[in-house]
């Protein structure tokens, strides 16, 4: 399938600057990395991508030392390891910038970039001489700011850009790991960290470059590394790809497989469930009109910061919207609390599910009929306890809970099972309109598949459900729809028979619109 | 889940219960007249103020929060009160529910504070604490004593022989019992100190359970300055220093948690009644005021152990239940193959 595409294969044209040998993890259940094998030359700018869930994460936390690989081999300047730590990280001038910028509010820029060593080890600081140095390291790095400012003065931009300029010239890393760092940076500061990247490998550093964007990568990188299912697919030097070719890599063969997944379009009702117009909230999401039939399940599909959850959370009155009309059923609503977006029949499945969606220390049961006690209890407030548990039973049933009973505690239960939990909240509910952000985040296959058939099977039987995943084919499988958010803008739509993985992978990249002033 | 498994889950469930039954044993054998029924009424007459208090922490800290404030509405609701009654000569029923409205009233306003101005409630509920203490001892600087008998009779009358502090505290204790376990009022305090957040996204107004907390929480301080004063016969500015600390204790004895979501009345009448019965019998072995005072604390310091070892004893249950039925699922498919491979 990639024959105008070579796979590198060792030539020792340059020098290793990182070799990982047969790297895998196992976790609970699952492979997160398969015999993964990379080679990072010293002077290259090495990209690293693949989608949600792929392994990139557990690679680099592989190579920054907070992962511990179940077995292989990594070499770092000529020596082997069989795990890293930070520290051994650090001795051999590994630093890493990672995606949330952790930064000691407040205190200094400058005190920000020399902690914990300051200076000198005469045991007094000299400020003077120090916020001189960090003075000329930000000129250098043609980001001119004021060492004394305190850090929650700045912009996460600002103090993302602090910390890449920290790794490369304060630390003087020889290999500089970055996150998806260009993710939260704004336009002029991603091209300072374009400038500093360009500086770097002028000067023989080597970078790790992680990004979703392919463009970028593309631009930025010398070399890219696509990893799909926890395999290495394959380390490519950039002449050799396009846009096109990259997507296809990391997307793979899209032998999809839609006889797993009962198709169930013939349910669906000409009747409006759920419809958004003109849907706005400044610098989250904008203009976004849609409409969802009764019995239909819509996908939204776009990265993380596209806008979709913000999105959810405006339409169930988590987060206030600025302009833009509800209509439930054809009658316009508009919701200030998630309370009243309940009655009102909407349900939403939040994408955090530790923090937003279930209370850990309660008992399966009780998460369960969180959401809808005013229904199971009668006039007086006394809650039908037959009816409770009888819910909980069927639910436990109809999703497969894997549960010693009813009764165990949320925090007992396995990721997929929690997962599950958070599903059935939604059908408890019977809602007509469900917003599931991401409701196959983080669980296994089998977890997967019977929450994708309890999805498909019974909530949208009497409502309509919009939907949004973590991966493009858990929406290919189930929904009749796909709508592409980029930026807070819808921008494509996908019927059912025009689904193909890698265009709609490639518009949620945003095609075209994006542009990256970085030069050669 | 096997019987011993259950056995040993609902003993770690009702660990308070299980350590009162055993000092109780030990103090019927080994502490002369500790065992009389007149003591055993006495020990639940000393415990109906402190039970009371229990029970209103008890609840502040089920939604994650906690009031320092309790203790000087002990003395404040009926202080006010009662200057109130001497100045105008309301009628003494009026004078109660007065008392049990400006209790109310300041935990509706520690509430409001907490939840819809975010204020931490440490902080606030120790200043509204300064700010009520030093009200009552400039209103009240002297014990104004000989009370009306109505206003009294929650703490000193009698009903068949047994004090009326006692049943009511105990007819307290049963509502909130039912009201936690039964209604959807209740059961949304626990949630809410669960998971804030996760409760309120799924439709828990999360602002006004919190402003309830703290409003029973004043209610209930209210109730136990009435026994107060009605056992004093008297209304003085000192009333209830130094009882938020024992409530603490009893809450945290009776399974509550400040990280909020976890307890329930029936745990917190196990707490008081073991500290109150603490307190009875090194009184009646003669252990001097102070070392009592010690011991207490001590005890605190107990309780918080304790409910680290309950979680992790819990977990280690669970963990073994869950590795037998793994073990049971393999030996049953080991049979089954075992079965199979002759005949294929």
């Amino acid at each position: 399938m990639n024959s105008s595409i070579d796979i590198k294969t060792e030539n020792g044209q340059a020098e290793t600057a990182l070799e990982l040998r047969n790297i895998t993890k196992l976790y609970a259940g699952t492979v997160a990395l398969d015999n993964v094998s990379l080679t990072v030359r010293r002077g290259e700018v090495h990209g690293l991508i693949g989608k949600n869930g792929a392994g990139k994460s557990t690679l680099v936390g592989v190579i920054s030392g907070l992962v511990i690989p179940s077995s292989g081999e990594i070499l770092l300047d000529g020596q082997s390891y069989s795990s890293l730590s930070p520290i051994t990280a650090k001795r051999h001038h590994v630093s890493i910038v990672t995606q949330e910028p952790q930064v000691v509010e407040e205190s200094t820029v400058a005190e920000n970039f020399f902690m914990p060593l300051y200076d000198g080890g005469s045991g007094f600081i000299d400020w003077k001489a120090l916020n001189k140095k960090a003075a000329d390291i930000l000129s250098n790095a043609g980001f001119p700011l004021d060492p004394q400012m305190k850090m929650s003065d700045l912009s996460i931009s600002e103090r993302q850009l602090l910390l890449v300029i920290k790794a490369c010239y304060v630390e003087r890393a020889e290999v500089v790991i970055m996150d998806e760092v260009s993710a939260s940076l704004g336009q002029r500061d991603q091209q300072i960290l374009y400038g500093i990247i360009k500086d770097l490998t002028s000067a023989g550093k080597t970078i790790i470059f992680i990004s979703h964007h392919t463009e970028e990568l593309l631009k930025v990188c010398t070399c890219v590394t696509v990893i799909r299912d926890g395999r290495n697919v394959g380390s490519v030097d950039v002449a050799k790809l396009d846009k096109k070719s990259l997507a296809a890599l990391i997307v793979g063969d899209t032998n999809y497989d839609d006889t797993a997944i009962e198709d169930r379009s013939y349910m669906i009702k000409d009747e409006e469930a759920f419809r958004l117009r003109d849907f706005t909230r400044a610098g989250k999401f904008r203009h976004i009109s849609l409409s969802v039939k009764k019995g239909e399940i819509l996908g939204l599909a776009g990265l993380r910061g596209s806008g979709r959850t913000e999105l959810f959370k405006s339409v169930v009155g988590i987060d206030p919207y600025d302009e833009g009309e509800i209509y439930i059923d054809g009658v316009k609503k508009s919701f200030s609390s998630p309370a009243a977006a309940g009655r009102g029949g909407v349900a939403y499945l939040p994408e955090e599910r530790e923090a937003e969606g279930l209370v850990s220390i309660a008992s399966i049961q009780s998460n369960l009929s969180l959401g809808i006690l005013n229904k199971l209890s009668n006039k007086l407030g006394i809650i039908n306890q037959r009816q409770e548990s009888g819910l909980a039973d069927g639910l436990i049933k109809t999703l497969d809970i894997k549960t010693l009973s009813r009764k165990q505690e949320i925090s007992q239960l396995s990721g997929g099972n929690k997962q599950k939990v958070l599903v059935g909240k939604i059908m408890a509910h019977a809602p007509h309109v469900c917003l599931l952000d991401e409701p196959t985040r983080g669980v296994d296959i089998e977890a997967k598949e019977s929450i994708l058939t309890s999805i498909n099977k019974e909530l949208r039987s009497d409502s309509c459900v919009v939907i949004t995943s973590p991966g493009v084919e858990d929406l290919m499988k189930i929904c009749d729809r796909i709508l592409v958010i980029y930026e807070g803008e819808i921008i494509s739509e996908f019927d059912k028979s025009e689904f193909s993985e890698q265009e709609i992978y490639r518009a949620m990249q945003g095609e075209e619109v994006l542009t990256y002033a970085f030069e050669d | 889940m096997r019987l011993r498994t259950k056995i040993e889950l609902a003993l770690l469930n009702n660990l308070v219960w299980v350590l009162l039954a055993a000092f109780f044993i030990y103090n019927a054998i080994s502490t002369p007249s500790f065992f009389s029924s007149r003591n055993m009424v006495n020990i639940l007459y000393q415990s109906s103020t402190l039970g009371l208090m229990v029970l209103g922490q008890g609840i502040v800290m089920m939604v994650g929060e906690l009031d320092l404030s309790m203790e000087a509405i002990v003395a404040f609701a009926p202080g006010v009160t009662i200057l109130l009654a001497n100045k105008f000569g309301i009628d003494p029923v009026i004078c109660i529910l007065l008392t049990l409205i400006i209790g109310t009233a300041v935990g509706w306003f520690n509430g409001v504070c907490v939840a819809k101005l975010q204020t931490n409630s440490f902080l606030l509920t120790m200043a509204t604490q300064i700010v009520m203490r030093g009200l009552v001892l400039f209103l009240v600087p002297f014990s104004i004593a000989k009370l009306n008998d109505t206003y009294t009779f929650l703490g000193r009358g009698k009903v068949g022989g047994i004090q009326m502090a006692i049943i009511a505290v105990g007819i307290i204790y049963i509502i909130f019992e039912l009201m936690f376990r039964k209604t959807s009022f209740g059961r949304r305090f626990l949630l809410t100190g669960g998971n804030k957040r996760a409760s309120f996204i799924s439709g828990v107004n999360t602002d006004r359970v919190m402003i309830y907390a703290f409003m029973l929480a004043g209610l209930l301080s209210a109730v136990a300055g009435l026994v107060t004063a009605g056992r004093q016969n008297a209304v003085s500015n000192s009333m209830g220093e130094g009882l938020v600390m024992m409530a603490f204790a009893g809450a945290i004895l009776g399974g509550c948690s400040f990280n909020g979501g976890k307890g329930m009345p029936i745990g917190m009448l196990g707490g008081t009644l073991l500290l109150g019965m603490i307190d009875n019998a090194l009184n009646l072995k003669g252990v001097d005021v102070n070392l009592v005072s010690a011991t207490k604390g001590a005890l605190i310091f107990l309780a918080i152990l304790l409910d680290r070892l309950r979680f992790r004893l819990t977990t280690e249950i669970m963990h073994r239940e869950n590795l037998r039925k793994l073990q049971l699922a393999d030996a049953e498919e080991a049979r089954k193959s075992g079965t199979n491979t002759p005949e294929s």
